[in-house]
């Protein structure tokens, strides 16, 4: 009791009695006659007639598509049969091997399909496709999460130590009350005499490296000697801190040695901003000023300079927050758990000689957690969140010029 | 109108001799600030050379009234394959740095276990999956990721990861090489995101494009076309993110307990060589022999990330030759 399911009329009144008998019947119809070959042809073993096809899946499908895929065609839907004729000849082969056998209830199903029609192969592709997005949505998401959860419990932990008096008053009773300003003016004063050290230098650096250095082995040696630099733990930096600063040139354990140590350790941050907001410049800036008859500085003082100062100064800006941060190199080098400093005048504004001790924001928060007794919790939340806020508003300025650089940019 | 254009009235003498004028000063000043430039260039090269010679320095050369020889008692066998640091016994001090090594490597290797699957897919996703607002406001995130300061990292391990960690396991306590993993892989994340983004970044957009017209989904052009092409940025990436891991310091002396030990699960405490170095050198005798261990510690770490970056510098520079061929 086999019958066509395509709606060929009287096929549901009248089944064929074996599927090779059908097959004939549509080999005949479609394939001699000529007649037009339809979108879906279900072959349908019924228990009686009349009976409605069960939905579900076909046990058998197979397509046929004009757009050849493959060479060899086995009906699948990887490799469909080129038309139909071919189809019902494969079809027929395959019930007379005995591999095309449908019981009672199920459906073998020929399928044609139109040029560029979904396949089933692509609704599996976009889904794994949909997967694969969710999946690195995700990860991504799982490295935004603990930034933020991180900083909101530190600012909720903080917030009964927050306040102007944290910030302006001196350490008191051993560092367990009163605030951190002299650890603030601290960082401030290591932080810019390390820039004016670092800046010169990294951005002078960065000039030669995009104009002036010549493709040969000793720039390639440069460029090898920033990657190592930036790459140098900084406990390390801090060991040669103490051999070359301390010792070697005479300065003791000072704000000027600490400033040395994080000028050289930020002096990547320096020079490679500065290389790619010199590259960013045209070549053909450059190239018409040359033709106005100026020399390469002339070029580079009155065209790149001015053309890229946003781009070094975003350069400069990441290694202030860098440098603010720092522990490890300036704790041997200068940084101290404690100096007394005045609590008012000109003197609580001016702590430090370039050859003085000093204290940092970092190095506080150090000195609170490992060396005193007894400092209250929200004190060193407190300072944490004053160290963060700190580096990431320098940052955020950072950011903030960068986007603006770029909306301006003309070229 | 041609002709006119032609015979411009030019004073030629007159400009020739303004420049003989200002050239004598110009070109003084020009050569000044171009040795300037020069210098400063060279200057990185000097800087390392410079953190190897001091360190050095400091390690080996004893320098005793005017006499200057070599510390040569360093025992090197014992120094690298030691198991025990004692470094304070009063009568032969032990310094083994075997542990520490260990203690470093367990860490970054949890470190990377963690963070190069996190930050490789999120470099894949900022790249491939998303554009516009989301993608920069993502970028910014893990900008500022990378901003936080070791120190709070550090502060961050011990009051916020140590509890959650003792709470988590029952594990007695909480700053152990779970909690340096943790801390690690979140401050390494950012160098393997911007560095993995630019790799992929870096492969061209024809080979997108190529790959979508025959077809491929976008997590096929991902993993068919892109992985294989940016193969080696990435891996320069992980590389760079491993540097940053090893050779963090003021984050993991808080984080990994500061206890010498061979950890035999991640709930074990460690010590780490940057650790030992920070939490060491405040206390020692100037030029004392625990004093110059400490500086070949430093060394050793300076060689460690020497390696790591010379390698991932090659595998870059590596594509780049590549591709220009």
């Amino acid at each position: 009791m086999i019958r066509r399911g395509d709606g060929a009329t009287g096929s549901m009144r009248a089944p064929f009695a074996t599927l090779d008998q059908a097959l004939d019947n549509i080999q005949q119809t479609i394939v001699q006659a000529g007649e037009a070959p339809r979108q879906q042809l279900d072959l349908v073993c019924a228990h009686r007639p009349n009976d409605a096809p069960r939905g579900g899946r076909p046990r058998f499908q197979y397509y046929v598509d004009a757009v050849p895929m493959g060479t060899a065609g086995d009906g699948s839907e990887a490799s469909p049969w080129p038309d139909m004729p071919t189809a019902i000849a494969e079809l027929q082969r395959l019930s007379r091997d005995g591999a095309l056998r449908i019981a009672p209830g199920e459906v073998a199903r020929l399928t044609r399909r139109e040029p560029f029609t979904t396949t089933s192969l692509d609704g599996k592709k976009r889904k794994r496709e949909r997967v694969a997005k969710s999946i690195f949505m995700t990860m991504t998401v799982l490295l935004v999460v603990p930034l933020v959860a991180i900083l909101v419990y530190l600012v909720v932990q903080a917030w009964p130590a927050l306040s102007l008096e944290l910030l302006f008053a001196n350490p008191k009773n051993n560092m367990t009350a009163g605030g951190i300003w002299s650890a603030l003016i601290g960082t401030f004063f290591l932080v810019m005499t390390s820039l004016l050290i670092a800046a010169p230098i990294g951005v002078l650096a960065g000039v030669y490296l995009n104009e002036y250095a010549p493709d040969n082995w000793l720039t390639r040696m440069v460029q090898l000697a920033v990657v190592n630099l930036a790459g140098v733990p900084s406990i390390v930096h801090a060991l040669f801190g103490v051999g070359a600063f301390v010792l070697a040139s005479g300065m003791g354990e000072s704000v000027i040695a600490a400033a040395c140590t994080l000028a050289v350790m930020t002096l990547p941050v320096i020079i490679t901003s500065t290389r790619e907001a010199l590259a960013s410049v045209p070549m053909a800036f450059r190239e018409a000023c040359w033709n106005m008859g100026a020399s390469r500085w002339q070029t580079i003082r009155t065209i790149v300079l001015p053309n890229s100062i946003s781009g070094i100064l975003t350069g400069v800006i990441l290694q202030v927050s860098r440098a603010a941060g720092e522990t490890a190199p300036i704790m041997f080098t200068g940084a101290v758990f404690f100096v007394p400093v005045p609590d008012t005048g000109w003197e609580s504004w001016l702590p430090y000689g370039p050859f003085d001790n000093c204290m940092a924001l970092s190095m506080h928060l150090y000195t609170l957690r490992t060396q005193i007794v007894g400092a209250p919790l929200s004190l060193q939340f407190g300072t944490a969140v004053v160290l963060i806020g700190l580096v990431l508003a320098v940052n955020s300025a950072s950011i903030a010029l960068r986007v603006y650089l770029r909306s301006r940019k003309k070229w | 109108m041609s002709t006119a254009s032609e015979t411009v009235d030019v004073p030629a003498d007159a400009t020739a001799s303004d420049r003989l004028s200002e050239s004598w000063l110009q070109r003084f000043g020009e050569f000044v600030i171009e040795t300037a430039i020069r210098l400063c260039g060279w200057s990185s090269i000097l800087f390392v050379t410079g953190i190897f010679a001091f360190v050095a320095f400091q390690a080996f050369v004893i320098y005793d009234h005017g006499a200057v020889r070599l510390w040569t008692t360093l025992d090197w066998p014992q120094f690298l394959f030691g198991r025990e640091w004692q470094p304070t016994l009063p009568t032969n001090p032990i310094y083994g740095t075997l542990a520490l090594f260990v203690g470093s490597v367990t860490v970054t290797g949890l470190a990377m276990v963690i963070a190069v699957p996190l930050g490789l897919g999120a470099a894949v996703f900022l790249s491939e999956f998303c554009s516009g607002k989301t993608r920069e406001t993502l970028k910014i995130t893990i900008e500022l990721l990378a901003a936080i300061p070791s120190i709070v990292w550090g502060f961050i391990a011990v009051v916020v990861l140590n509890p959650l960690i003792i709470w988590a396991t029952g594990a007695p306590v909480g700053v152990n090489v779970l909690n340096g993993g943790l801390i690690l892989a979140l401050m390494s994340v950012p160098v393997i995101v911007s560095v993995g983004e630019d790799a992929l970044k870096a492969v061209p957009d024809s080979y997108r494009e190529a790959a979508i017209a025959l077809g491929a989904s976008r997590w096929e052009v991902v993993y068919r076309v892109l992985f294989p092409a940016a193969k080696n940025g990435l891996l320069a990436a992980v590389l760079l993110g491993v540097g940053r891991a090893i050779g963090e310091t003021m984050a993991v002396l808080f984080a990994t307990g500061h206890s010498v030990n061979f950890p035999s699960t991640v709930l074990d405490p460690v010590r780490t060589l940057t650790a030992t170095i920070a939490a060491e050198l405040g206390e020692v005798e100037k030029f004392s022999d625990h004093y110059r261990v400490l500086f070949v510690v430093g060394l050793m770490l300076f060689a460690i990330a020497f390696v790591i970056n010379l390698t991932s510098d090659l595998i870059v520079k590596g594509i780049r030759g590549q591709q220009n061929a």
